[in-house]
């Protein structure tokens, strides 16, 4: 803002860039509110909620903090667990779909694309109980088989038709080249899509992951055994088990929001050139 | 499907070796998407129009019982008081996709770039945190005893004023509302960001050079180029009201009594709490060809829209 340009504009033009300012100020204050109260109740006891909520003021009771992670770390890891294959699992299969889709040439080619694309666009809400019983009749209810393999199944369309675009947008002589070269269709996936298609693997990654850390209710159904509940299932759970006890539990949201808040911080850029730079043109 | 795959070389015939390598390298690629995409999405899918045929304990053997289930939900008070819920939260959350736009525009607008990035990592923070979360410390401010709007009204004075919020059968729907204060979700706000930002900035001096006005700049040039992205959100956010019922389920459980609850909660009730499968997948149906109907006619009027214009 301290830019000369802004400052030589007559006073009603920089009156408008400031109200903009203001207005997305705003905006971002509210939405971040409730992780800003979330973290000033953390520190407080039952008596401090209760008595003076609105003061920020000591004693600060950290150990509400080691108290929660004791609760959470165990759900913290199965929830990791099960993203980290969820997103593994669903990334390889689409990367490969996506390339064969977009550069190889089969029959059969675009029955199977269509075949992929048509369930995207239709409601998912009818899957919820056949997807149970089909789980149930495979035995995998309670494990994390159900949200892998459902993950893989469900969430991939979108994302082959993404890939499929942007592979068909490379020009053709990069991959003929090393055809020519002697390269076999598994090594020219492996050296040259990868490589090409990487920020866009990167972006999936990060918003399938997001997706099963989010999930709630397939966990909270296919998933029985307490001690094997990811962390949604286990923090509603632990709010419905300790009800008014908020020090400790906001404590505990704060645990859990952390992996990936510092998640996103590392892979910043991506994430956001990703969302912004039209890496999905529509 | 191999046969059928089969006659289709057999049009092609160009039985050279070649070819069928080609074929069957192209298959290996796309078998384990495809394979895991219809045995976990399209098969529950066909699964649940058959089921809901039948009367299903999860137990017993399954009896067909004809269109039974689709008779029982015309006649169900809960149905219809769900679906009226429903519509409540339908146009809610279509009015409330404005006030997203307005913030991308503003966003845009903003001619500091390096003010405009730290704005963007800002949205971004809402998106990582976890849902469950968000819900729950929503949750936390509506608790009468120790909440944050209880409090506020306390701390003002008026301690008369003081509400039960979800509790309450009256203002149970207006505080799942209003949870999603300040109604702007940042994933959207950034994709029609990523609209905007599509064109050139030559168009947007032309428009600046003619004195166009903010609202007309509003109208003419920016809604435009965000129609595409916006159609898609508008999909997302009718799909997601007809269906959702997640935050029901965390915070309300449909309650009280039946004030707050939704064709999907009711479904999800009928299998897991009432073991009623098929009636549950009845009601899946329902709500599967509603949304795809409202889908389809909102998609329709868009479009009429843009041929006017």
């Amino acid at each position: 803002m301290n830019s000369p340009l802004v400052r030589s504009r007559p006073p009603m033009l920089a009156i408008a860039e400031w109200s903009k300012h203001a207005f997305i100020v705003l905006i971002s204050a509210a939405l971040l509110f409730p992780m800003l109260l979330m973290l000033v109740m953390s520190l407080k006891d039952k008596e401090q909620i209760v008595f003076e909520f609105f003061a920020i003021r000591p004693p600060f009771h950290f150990e509400n903090y080691q108290i929660a992670y004791g609760f959470i770390s165990p759900f913290i890891m199965n929830s990791v667990w099960m993203a980290l294959w969820a997103t593994v699992v669903t990334v390889t299969v689409t990367a490969l779909a996506g390339y064969a889709f977009g550069k190889l040439e089969f029959p059969g080619r675009n029955v199977l694309f269509w075949i992929l694309f048509a369930k995207m666009m239709l409601p998912g809400i009818m899957n919820l109980i056949p997807s149970f019983t089909l789980a149930w009749k495979l035995g995998i209810l309670d494990t994390s088989l159900p949200v892998i393999l459902f993950c893989a199944g469900t969430s991939q369309p979108f994302w082959v038709f993404v890939m499929r675009t942007f592979v068909a947008q490379q020009p053709q002589e990069l991959f003929e080249s090393m055809r020519i070269d002697g390269a076999n269709e598994w090594q020219i996936f492996r050296f040259l899509a990868i490589p090409l298609l990487r920020p866009m693997l990167a972006l999936m990654s990060i918003n399938v992951f997001v997706s099963v850390w989010n999930d709630y209710i397939w966990p909270l159904v296919t998933i029985q055994s307490f001690e094997k509940r990811p962390l949604t299932v286990g923090l509603a759970y632990l709010t419905s088990a300790h009800p008014g006890d908020y020090g400790m539990l906001t404590a505990g949201y704060v645990i859990a929001a952390l992996p990936l808040l510092v998640l996103f911080f590392i892979s910043m850029k991506q994430f956001i050139e990703g969302l912004t730079a039209g890496a999905i043109k529509l | 499907m191999a046969d059928q795959l089969a006659t289709n070389t057999a049009v092609h015939r160009t039985p050279s070796r070649r070819w069928r390598r080609q074929m069957w390298i192209g298959w290996a690629f796309v078998a384990p998407a495809v394979l895991l995409n219809v045995v976990f999405d399209w098969y529950p899918m066909f699964d649940g129009i058959y089921r809901s045929f039948y009367r299903w304990d999860g137990y017993n053997t399954a009896v067909y019982v004809g269109l039974e289930n689709f008779e029982k939900i015309f006649n169900d008070t809960i149905f219809w008081t769900a679906v009226a819920n429903m519509l409540f939260f339908l146009v809610a959350s279509i009015v409330l996709m404005i006030p997203t736009i307005v913030t991308s525009v503003v966003l845009f607008r903003i001619r500091n770039m390096r003010a405009q990035y730290l704005y963007r990592v800002l949205f971004c923070i809402p998106m990582v945190v976890p849902w469950m979360v968000i819900i729950l410390m929503w949750q936390f401010m509506y608790n009468p005893q120790y909440g944050l709007f209880n409090n506020l009204i306390v701390a003002v004075g008026m301690e008369h004023l003081t509400q039960t919020w979800l509790g309450d059968s009256e203002l149970v729907k207006w505080c799942l509302v209003f949870m999603g204060f300040p109604f702007v979700t940042t994933n959207a706000a950034l994709i029609y960001l990523g609209g905007l930002k599509s064109v050139s900035d030559s168009v947007w001096e032309a428009g600046a050079l003619d004195g166009v006005g903010p609202i007309q700049k509003f109208w003419y040039l920016e809604l435009p180029l965000i129609t595409g992205q916006f159609s898609l959100n508008l999909i997302g956010t009718i799909t997601a009201a007809i269906t959702g019922y997640t935050t029901q389920l965390i915070l309300t459980k449909g309650g009280p009594g039946f004030a707050s609850m939704v064709p999907g909660l009711y479904m999800y009730f009928s299998a897991f709490k009432s073991q009623k499968y098929g009636y549950a997948s009845a009601l899946g149906m329902v709500m599967f060809v509603m949304s795809l109907v409202i889908t389809l006619l909102s998609v329709r009027f868009l479009q009429k829209e843009e041929h006017q214009s």
